[in-house]
This record gives C-alpha cells, structure tokens and sequence, in this order.
C-alpha cells in the first residue's frame, strides 16, 4: 500500500484474527508484541491469546517464548492456531518446525502482506474446510467478526431459513470448529467481502431482489425446502418500504449520497437507495477491491481521500463508518462498516436478510428526515 | 508466564511505544505526524485516537500519515519511501512533522533519525518508537514529550503552572485537567502549558516559561527531569488522587511556589466534608475494593475513602466489589463515589 493519511482498514493479521477467533475450539495465538495483540482484542470482542514478544526475543529468536504460550494451552481441548505479525515474520526463524510435535495451525499473515479480507481469506484456506456432500443444508458465509453487522446477519438469515424448512449447514466464520469440516455443499452470502469459497454459491442475501433470487436458487437445490413464505415475506416487507420511501419522496427531494464501505456493503446500499428513493449517488469510495455497483466505485482507503470525495461532491447523506461521519459536516449520515464509535449499538442488527434491508432504509430515512431543515 | 492478557501477569504487556508517542503528538495542531511502518500499525492507531476524540467531543481526526510499507520495501528498505512522505508532507500548510517509527522499520535497520536530519523546509522530530522494541506505551509518552521539549528553547519565567504528559486517551482526561486547574485556581495559579495536549506548535516554545511542572502520574519522572535540567522549573510528580492527597496536592504545590496555601487548604477540606456527609448512606456497608487495574496511589486513596466513609472492607460474607480507579482531585473522588453507591446498590 503507498503513503496513506490516517489508514482507515485493519491489516491482515486482523483479518486473520477475525476469521479463526469465531470458531469455537480454536484458541488463536497472535505471535507478536502486546501493541499487535490490543487491536483485534478490543475490536474482535473475541479471546484471543498472545506471545507479546519483547527484544530479547528478537534478538535471540521466539521459540522459547512461543512454545511456552502452546504449552500453556495445550490441555484445553481446542486447536492451536498461531497467527504471525510483522516482526515475527521477517525474523527467518522456521516457525513450523519450531511448532514440530505441536498439532498448530499456522497462519503465516503479517500486517504488510495485505488488509483486513486478505488476512481472513488466508485463515480460512489454512483451515481447508471440507463438505459434506450427504448434508440436506446451506452455508452461511461472509459472518466476520470483524463486521458490526455479523451476528445480526447470521440470526436474520437462520430466521430465513427457518421460515423455508432450510437447515442451516456451516456458519463462515462463526460455528463450531468441527463443523467447518463437515460444510454443505451449497452456501449463501451476507457480506461477499468475506467469502468463504467453500461449496456451490447460491447468491446473496443484501437487498430483497438477491435475496429472492437466491431463494429461488435454494428452492431448486434443496429437497423439502419451502421458499413460498419467504417470498410472502419479502413481498409484504418491501411494500412498507416502498411506501416509507414513497412517503418521504412526497416531501423531500431524494438525497444526494456518498457511499463508503466494503465493495459488496457499499453496492447493497447504493441499490437500495437508488431503488428506493431515486437517490443520486454521487460517489462511492470502498474501502476493499472495487466491484459492481450502479456507479463506478473508487478505493478509498485513507481519510484524505474519503474527504476528497465528501468535498468535491457536497452530498447531503453520507453512509460509511464514524470516520466518514467525522469529515461529513451537516450532512445525514448511516453507518453500516467498522468503526461505529461515538454511538451505542447493543442490538445484533442486521444488514443481509429482509431485516437488514428494513433496518437500512428504516435508518436513512431517519437521518434524512433528522437533517432536512 | 501465560498468555493471559491481564496487566496483572505480565511485564511483557506494557502496551505499544508507537501508540503512546501518537497520543503526544497528535495533540500538536498544526503538525503531522508520520509512521514509518504497515499501514496496519496507522490503522490501528488511528482507529484508538478516533474512539478517544469521539468520547472527548472531538469529531476530526488529527493528521496521522502512514508510509504503508509493503513487503517490497521491507526486503529492499524504505528510508527512500519515508523520504518521499517527508517531502509530501513538507509541502503542506504544517509547521513540524513528527517522524514515528515501528517494530518492523527498527528490526530492518532503517536510519530514520539520518532521514529526518535532511532538510526538508520545515522542523521534522523524529521520535524514538519502535512498537515493541522501543519499550513500553509509557516510553512512547516519555519519548515524544522529550523529543517535543527539545524543540524548545530557553525563554524568560513568566509564571503559571506546566501540566505535563496529560493521558490523553483517558476518557476523563478533560475532567481531570479541569479539577487540577480548579485546585491550582485556589492558590490565585493559572495554567502556562498543557504539554501537550490541544495546543499548536508555536506554543511549545513557552515550555520554560513555568514556574512548576506538574506531571500527570509518576511514570513521568524521567520528563520532568529532563525539564529541570533544561530549564530549571521543578516537578511535583503526580496529580492528586483522593482525599487527604489533594490536600496534600494544595501544600505541595503552593509550598513550591512560596504561597500561603493554608486558606486554600481550609476551604477544600470544608468541601471535602460536605462532600462526605452526602455519601453516608454507604456507612457500615461490607464491600470489597477492586484492585484489578489500579496502581498503588489508586489504592491507598480508596483505602483512606473506604476508611473515612466507615464501609466494612473485606469482610467475610457477601460484599459489594468496588471499583477502583484514579480518582483526581475532590471532584473525581465524587465521581468515584458515586460509582460506589451503584456498585452497592446493584
């Protein structure tokens, strides 16, 4: 990555933390110092362990140090998983000879190898998930820790699939560790930034139109599978969104919005309020690969360029993170990435399912509503 | 040793150089500060300085600029590329840049001070921090406040007060400087310098200036005494924490400043006994003081409060677990206080 003001994304390390600490039966080691260690702690919520190495470790190697963490683990009953920083990964120590006898898994994912998704990516393929071919179920995928909206995700979508007398297979990544290796064959999306890769995918679950014709699709795959109220679901939740949006367009012009987001949350929003409140949507900064969305996205990873947009394109909604909403100025503002600081969020809520689409437009119309003087 | 996270069980869990040096340099206005490093280590102390602003009513973010190291850089060296993000800054409406360094740019063996030293137009600081292998979260804070104070010269004394290595991710950080301003208030004393916190560059230069340095904990000493040598203003080495300790704060600080400190002391105490009456609801109450994260002035305040408010500490049977935390000043005794009755009351 090039210079860079004020980064606004985690680094791989993270991403990897974030995608083994939610599996439960995996004790995480992050192989580093405690500074490396502190951020995913405090940002995952999530155990996880640490070798906090000092000086002397570098300087005379970190064996001893990491192997006296394994020890101190083993016995517990879960799988080791170690996750290199920067440091440790640049030392040319043998790590996995170093971890010989141990049964670890080892996540070679330093800070400057890549971002956040690079990281998660990375753990995941470590882990070699398996299917299950014989299993009547569908995958979640996309459910990273790192995401505010995850566990809301996960529930919205096992509500859906309860409602179709869809089992649910494995949850990607937040399951029991032993159930990543005995996976469905088919799996569903929330946030496509965090794929799992694992089975046929079905489609996504952002946006009534994805989640319809990802139904569709579960419809044909699954035996016994009874999509008919999900549908009615859709149906009638979508009509009081038409009609709250219809409402709001009655009095107010559609907002002018900026989009700041992972590729897949910032094309969710962008359809959405184009759909449903004809919104202009004058740019649309992400903060991972740029993908599809109904304007060309551009990467903006850092806060200048976020500012950047905000300035050169005045919008009067803005959704993103708090940094976003920190260089926002009077404009509306929804968050829908990491980090949400400044508010409280207690609830699971969601952003995938029929629920997540409710509680997105539910909040913009809000905010909207809140700054139209 | 285990690898469990508690403070408590490790020396190894000092917390990052680099994080404590930012929250020192970020406070400087005017100024940006670089970090030579993964743009991860940018991020993720960015994303600390973005909550601690948020909850102290600071929506904008200070400058941080990451030269984002890539894996190339590491193998080939990066003192070109931190050169070049000097440069890019240099030629910005800023009056200094601070230069931060991280584990992976000391473990490669970049000379930063040597790139720092070029001439770039405007001062460029460089501050030893190297995450891990430059000490501790506290060394970061000592490390910045004395590369900071060497960018200020000599000036005439004009009186006032220095606070000195406010904790600026403190939640209460605004509070506690505010009780200590009050106290000083007493004593007719005013406030020279928060160093640093909140202020520009141009205002360093009035560091000499004070008549005494009050330093935020003990973790501060080797600062202060960098500023008595340079510029001969004495320390008190922390701020007041609880009852009979800011008292003892009045006298301290007016004995050093040769006041009469003997009214000022009198009516805090008065305040502090009215302050008491209101609490003795808690008289007579088993609870239990909670040490987990508390350093040892922490505890002897709560002790003496504990003592004072006739709460039965340590009691067999059910007891309320208090919790403890540094209380500063009178003000933030009550804070405590009050976080006492709804720990007993829960």
């Amino acid at each position: 990555m090039p210079e860079c003001n004020n980064p606004l994304w985690p680094c791989a390390m993270t991403g990897a933390a974030a995608c083994l600490a939610g599996f439960d039966g995996i004790a995480v080691v992050i192989h580093g110092s405690s500074g490396c260690y502190y951020y995913p702690t405090t940002l995952l919520h999530a155990p996880l362990h640490g070798t906090f190495i000092c000086e002397d470790d570098v300087i005379f190697g970190s064996e001893g140090r990491l192997v006296e963490v394994i020890d101190g683990l083993s016995g517990t009953g879960k799988r080791i998983a170690v996750i290199t920083t920067c440091v440790p990964a640049i030392l040319g120590e043998d790590i996995r000879s170093m971890l010989d006898g141990h049964d670890v898994i080892l996540v070679d994912s330093p800070g400057f190898s890549g971002n956040v998704e690079t990281g998660y990516a990375k753990a995941l393929a470590m882990l070699e998930p398996r299917i299950n071919p014989a299993s009547p179920s569908v995958n979640i995928d996309g459910v990273c820790l790192f995401d505010p909206f995850a566990v809301g995700n996960e529930q919205e979508i096992r509500r859906l699939f309860t409602l179709a007398s869809v089992p649910v297979g494995t949850v990607f990544s937040r399951d029991r560790f032993d159930r990543a290796f005995r996976a469905s064959a088919f799996t569903v999306g929330t946030n496509t930034d965090f794929p799992s890769g694992v089975g046929e995918y079905l489609g996504g679950m952002l946006g009534f139109d994805a989640i319809r014709a990802t139904f569709t699709r579960i419809g044909e795959v699954i035996d016994g599978a009874e999509c008919d109220p999900v549908y009615a679901e859709l149906d009638q939740q979508e009509e009081r969104v038409v009609r709250a949006c219809d409402k709001y367009l009655h009095r107010y012009d559609p907002p002018v919005a900026a989009v700041f987001a992972g590729s897949s949350y910032a094309a969710f929003a962008a359809r959405v309020l184009r759909q449903y409140l004809d919104a202009e949507i004058c740019c649309i900064g992400s903060r991972t690969a740029p993908g599809d969305a109904p304007v060309p996205m551009v990467e903006a990873a850092g806060l200048s360029q976020v500012k950047n947009l905000i300035q050169i394109h005045n919008p009067d909604l803005v959704i993103g993170s708090s940094f976003e909403r920190s260089v926002s100025g009077t404009a509306a503002f929804v968050g829908i990435i990491p980090p949400l600081r400044g508010s409280i969020r207690l609830a699971p809520t969601p952003l995938a399912g029929i629920n997540g689409t409710l509680s997105f437009v539910e909040q913009v119309l809000n905010a909207c509503m809140d700054h139209t003087p | 040793m285990t690898s469990n996270p508690l403070p408590v069980n490790s020396s190894r869990l000092g917390g990052c150089t680099l994080t404590g040096a930012i929250s020192v340099t970020s406070h400087v206005r005017d100024a940006v500060t670089i970090i030579h490093g993964p743009a991860g280590c940018s991020h993720h102390n960015v994303s600390l300085l973005h909550a601690s602003w948020l909850d102290n009513d600071h929506a904008i973010l200070p400058e941080l600029v990451s030269t984002g190291l890539s894996e190339t850089d590491i193998v080939f060296g990066s003192e070109e590329t931190l050169r070049k993000s000097i440069r890019h800054a240099a030629g910005r409406d800023v009056r200094a840049i601070f230069v931060l360094s991280t584990c992976i740019v000391e473990t490669i063996g970049d000379d930063v001070a040597a790139v720092c030293a070029e001439e770039y137009g405007i001062p460029v600081v460089p501050v030893p921090t190297a995450g891990f292998l430059g000490g501790t979260f506290h060394d970061g804070v000592n490390n910045a406040l004395i590369a900071l104070a060497a960018t200020a010269g000599p000036c005439r004394k004009t009186g006032g007060i220095n606070i000195i290595g406010e904790m600026n991710l403190e939640y209460e950080v605004e509070e506690n400087y505010t009780e200590v301003a009050r106290l000083l208030s007493l004593l007719g004393l005013t406030v020279n310098l928060r160093f640093v916190h909140d202020i520009s560059y141009d205002q360093l230069a009035r560091l000499g200036a004070a008549q005494l340095n009050i330093l935020r904990s003990p973790a501060l000493v080797p600062v202060g005494e960098v500023l008595k040598e340079r510029f001969g203003t004495p320390y008190i080495p922390s701020f007041p924490h609880g009852l009979s300790g800011t008292l003892s704060f009045i006298r301290t600080v007016a004995g050093a400043c040769g006041i009469d400190g003997q009214e000022a002391v009198s009516g805090e105490c008065v305040r502090q006994e009215e302050m008491i009456a209101g609490f003795s609801d808690l008289a007579n109450k088993p609870a239990s003081l909670d040490h987990t994260l508390s350093g040892a002035e922490e505890i002897l305040a709560a002790e003496e409060l504990a003592a004072v408010l006739d709460l039965v500490v340590g009691a067999p049977g059910k007891s309320s677990r208090l919790p403890v935390s540094a209380a500063i000043g009178t003000v933030g005794t009550r804070r405590m206080l009050h976080r006492w009755r709804r720990a007993i009351h829960a």
